[in-house]
């Protein structure tokens, strides 16, 4: 196993305690969208994977996880990227398992969605991931997700609100775009990545004190 | 790279902005012993341990670590067990999630010896993280470092708050683990009477300079406690009164043992404790420019 994998392991051993509320967040996210399968997995990803994939940060903040980080035998770098990596899994997990319900939900309801309909939703929900996390991780690894946790949220939103508000997208209008959109999203989570690269050494040479943190390192 | 020390650091300096957190810090520990690190509190001790673990970069100087100069290559990890007063794990994990949890990221991890080592020290496998009192957490740490076979053990204050019973308890698991030639402690601390016992080595530290180190013999051979009336203890002519602690019944202060010959026979001059060298010490006022007095040792 590469060390990034076993850091993305790490980061859902880390969450694992909490797995019942992120289940609940999941089935939460299923009543709310299940009446329209066509919109289930952007509507997942938008509330459970966009504050699910960064909740090790939470948990690592809390528990001064850096300390465990900085002496396990992994490079540091595989910490950072371990992250990016948990979060895409993340997200192909929730869509693995929103477009398994979407497509069970929309031949119950008899519900009629084309293939082209679904790889547009599935291009939606990699362009919902991709801004959140690529404005979320850097802010996180930089200042921490207590005191990044505020604009780690609203600043992706508003990012979304404003790219619909402002193009007037429609599922019609993106599906021809589904392809620059595919890969727009790939090189926003790869610069993200090289921005969080710059933040973390920052954040390692310019390190507070973890905010309820016993933890001296 | 000397492979018969545990670890060297060997001139090291650096600042936090305009202000030396360590300056010109040189000791070093043969492997097989244990280094017992002392001084006040914001004296340095935790800044030299992030140094050696390669958390912290130097601005001069070097270190050297199981062989490998620092930053050495990250497997040299797996030789090392950081051991804090508190568990840095999440407080949720059950201990057997700990054991899931770090068994990945160690070649020589032995589940076995994790879970006696665990049954020995009295912890229970389904307790959670956060409900171990500081002496389990502790205790939960070294077994994950020994389970790992660290063979440098480095502490950073880790009896601090300890009740006397625990305390004994950790100088009995060191000396169990120092049974192997090839294994090392750096014990940090604030508390003397923790290196009484334990410590073959020591290094005093103060105000981010390393005021004496040696074996332990040596650095209590290096001093000499004075006492004598409140008036007694003012000026000597060439010697240095290092933390003269005063009382309207007399005063006391700690000297360098050539230099109490020089003394009068108005007072009394004894051979310290540890506590004493660490008390007179750690209650000088730090001082931004070299301190003549501190002289950065070597062991011979």
């Amino acid at each position: 196993m590469t060390a990034i994998a076993r850091m993305a392991l790490l980061d859902l051993r880390t969450v694992w305690p909490y797995r019942y509320y992120w289940f609940a967040m999941f089935g939460l996210g299923i009543l709310l969208f299940g009446g329209k399968p066509v919109w289930l997995v952007p509507g997942l990803v938008l509330i459970f994977t966009s504050q699910f994939a960064p909740y090790p940060f939470n948990v690592a903040d809390k528990a001064g996880l850096e300390t465990l980080y900085a002496v396990l035998p992994v490079p540091h770098r595989s910490v950072l990227y371990g992250r990016y990596a948990w979060a895409v899994a993340v997200f192909l997990a929730t869509v693995a398992a929103g477009t398994t319900l979407a497509v069970l939900l929309a031949r119950a309801e008899s519900v009629q969605f084309s293939g082209r309909t679904l790889l547009t939703m599935l291009t939606l929900s990699w362009a919902l991931f991709a801004v959140n996390t690529a404005i979320q991780f850097p802010l996180f690894i930089r200042f921490g997700y207590t005191r990044a946790s505020v604009l780690g949220t609203t600043l992706p939103f508003a990012v979304i609100v404003g790219t619909l508000y402002k193009t007037h997208l429609t599922i019609a209008s993106m599906q021809s775009w589904i392809a620059l959109v595919g890969v727009a999203g790939v090189v926003a989570i790869v610069a993200s990545a090289a921005v969080a690269t710059t933040a973390d050494r920052r954040a390692r040479a310019f390190r507070r004190p973890t905010p309820n943190g016993p933890d001296r390192f | 790279m000397n492979s018969h020390l545990a670890f060297a650091l060997r001139g090291v300096s650096t600042a936090v902005g305009n202000k030396f957190a360590l300056h010109d810090v040189s000791f070093e520990l043969p492997t097989g012993y244990v280094m017992g690190l002392m001084g006040a509190n914001g004296a340095g001790k935790t800044t030299i341990i992030r140094c050696l673990l390669g958390m912290r970069q130097v601005d001069s100087g070097e270190i050297e670590l199981l062989g490998h100069r620092v930053p050495g290559p990250v497997a040299l990890r797996q030789d090392i067990g950081v051991v804090l007063d508190h568990a840095f794990l999440v407080g949720d994990w059950r201990l057997t999630e700990v054991e899931r949890t770090l068994r990945p990221f160690y070649d020589r991890w032995d589940g076995a010896c994790y879970r006696e080592l665990l049954d020995e020290f009295g912890l229970d496998l389904r307790a959670k993280v956060k409900d171990l009192s500081r002496g389990m957490s502790m205790k939960l740490m070294i077994a994950a470092a020994l389970s790992h076979r660290a063979r440098l053990l480095v502490f950073d204050e880790p009896t601090s708050g300890l009740d006397p019973v625990t305390r004994d308890e950790l100088v009995g698991i060191v000396g169990d683990f120092l049974i192997d030639e090839g294994h090392s402690v750096l014990f940090s601390t604030h508390i003397a009477s923790d290196l009484d016992r334990i410590g073959d080595y020591l290094t005093l530290i103060h105000d981010g300079r390393i005021v004496r180190t040696g074996t332990k013999d040596e650095v209590l051979e290096a001093y000499r406690v004075v006492r004598g009336g409140p008036d007694d203890l003012n000026e000597f002519v060439g010697v240095q009164l290092i933390g003269v602690r005063r009382t309207s019944a007399g005063a006391q202060a700690l000297v360098r043992t050539e230099e109490a010959g020089l003394l009068g026979g108005d007072v009394v001059v004894e051979a310290p404790t540890l506590e004493e060298i660490a008390i007179h010490i750690g209650a000088r006022v730090p001082r931004r420019e070299p301190d003549s007095f501190m002289s950065t040792g070597r062991i011979a």
